[in-house]
């Protein structure tokens, strides 16, 4: 639309499309959205699961979400911010945080369904590719990976969760090609280079290469693993500690909060319809009231 | 030029989104279960190419005889010449609405169902049958006062009052 004197003329905003709110708010993309939940319509009331990975700045939320028309159903979430329970206390927002994230949402999820007997995944995280066995009863639970707005990179901390989902024991399709040490040259993933990253191993060896060359910057860098006392060797022994604690009891902790505290109220609170029309119905009445003693003071 | 009768004739308007509604559609139209048996209207969605139904179906309503992955089958009365002809057609679950035709019997039916229940606990025999309105009841009509009215001669020099 061209402007009038650079100005939104009133025929612009009459015209104007809003795009849907979560498109405004730039969260959701909807081309995605539609594909990942459409179901076939011959499977009815099937519900089709998606594995939802987000990042924060600090954080990690991973949830196993299911849409409806009332709104979309959370089955189970794991976040980032509990890993400290299991002992994992700095790099919360790394590829290895975010391997355990996965795991441990997998074995929530399985766990919740009963079904962690039969489906352990990949115990020892080895880099290869891990694909779920059916099982003799049940089939494995399978959902979709969702990115939202993520670019996918090689390498991207978001396929570090779904490596951990999938170790855990849950089916989602997937390709090799996005995870950390594929190579685009010979198409192969390298196990190995893969393995480094779920156990920290890039962070570790940054770590010691700070140590020598830059001690000031690796003190200000790494302070909290300084302050816990982790050292670039012990890293891969804490991730190992923090796997064997997921699948030993991914159950959440229900946390009490006391009720929120009660604040002093700033601006007017708005009425309600029946308040303002009796409002009004006594406003009419005073007014009569008064006139009717006007007309008697002027009689 | 001849007129041309292709199969999206005549569509220009029928088939164009609403007013300020173009775009991407939104998901409860996936997310909406139909089962056989079901009926259902047909609105085409010209933003959608695939599984478009004729423009003759557009607006009308059938039951659902089919349920394939992304579309449903639909079907509808069609007079043709001096019949009527039921055909079957699949659409696209995008051009298709549930329709509320049925609504009003199955809630009548539940609540029927009810009331005959009630009234067999209490032994007696109530009729549900739908009546329709009669005649309003007689009424005496209150505080009426007479007023004669007469005509009077017309007078020039009033009448012009107003606009003159």
């Amino acid at each position: 639309m061209a402007f009038v004197k650079a100005q939104k003329s009133k025929a612009y905003f009459k015209r104007f499309q809003v795009k849907f709110k979560r498109r405004r708010a730039g969260k959701t993309d909807y081309r995605a959205r539609i594909r990942l939940i459409n179901q076939d319509k011959n499977k009815y009331n099937t519900p089709k699961y998606r594995f939802v990975v987000r990042f924060t700045n600090k954080d990690i939320t991973a949830q196993i979400v299911s849409a409806s028309i009332a709104g979309d159903i959370v089955m189970a979430a794991a976040y980032a911010h509990e890993l400290p329970r299991y002992g994992l206390e700095v790099g919360l927002t790394n590829y290895a945080a975010a391997y355990c994230t996965g795991l441990l949402l997998a074995r929530r999820v399985l766990k919740m369904l009963e079904m962690d007997e039969e489906y352990q995944g990949n115990v020892e995280a080895t880099g290869e590719d891990f694909s779920v066995e059916p099982a003799e009863s049940r089939r494995p639970f399978r959902a979709l990976l969702d990115v939202g707005l993520l670019r996918t990179t090689t390498g991207n901390r978001v396929f570090g969760a779904l490596k951990g989902a999938l170790d855990g024991g849950l089916d989602i399709p997937h390709s090799e090609k996005r995870f950390a040490g594929f190579k685009k040259d010979d198409k192969q993933l390298d196990a190995e280079v893969h393995r480094k990253y779920i156990f920290g191993g890039h962070v570790a060896s940054y770590m010691r290469a700070l140590l020598e060359d830059e001690p000031e910057k690796y003190q200000s860098h790494f302070s909290e693993y300084i302050k816990k006392g982790i050292e670039a060797d012990d890293v891969e022994e804490m991730y190992k500690k923090v796997h064997a604690a997921i699948r030993a009891d991914p159950m959440p902790v229900k946390s009490t909060k006391e009720p929120p505290k009660e604040h002093k109220r700033y601006n007017l609170k708005k009425l309600t319809y029946e308040e303002r029309k009796a409002k009004l119905v006594e406003r009419l009445n005073a007014l009569n009231s008064a006139a009717g003693d006007d007309e008697e003071d002027d009689d | 030029m001849p007129a041309g009768h292709g199969v999206r004739s005549r569509t220009r308007d029928l088939f164009a989104r609403p007013f300020r509604k173009k775009g991407y559609i939104p998901l409860t139209t996936y997310l909406r279960t139909y089962k056989v048996g079901d009926y259902v209207d047909i609105k085409v969605n010209g933003a959608v190419h695939k599984g478009m139904p004729h423009k003759f179906y557009h607006g009308r309503t059938g039951k659902v005889w089919n349920v394939t992955k992304r579309a449903i089958g639909v079907e509808i009365n069609k007079q043709v010449g001096n019949r009527i002809i039921r055909k079957r057609i699949h659409v696209r679950v995008e051009h298709v609405q549930p329709s509320r035709c049925a609504e009003e019997i199955r809630l009548r039916r539940i609540k029927n169902d009810k009331l005959k229940a009630e009234a067999k606990a209490r032994g007696e025999v109530i009729s549900t049958k739908r009546q329709p309105e009669g005649p309003k009841p007689g009424f005496m009509v209150e505080g009426a006062t007479l007023e004669t009215v007469t005509p009077i001669p017309y007078d020039v020099v009033n009448d012009l009052k107003g606009g003159y």
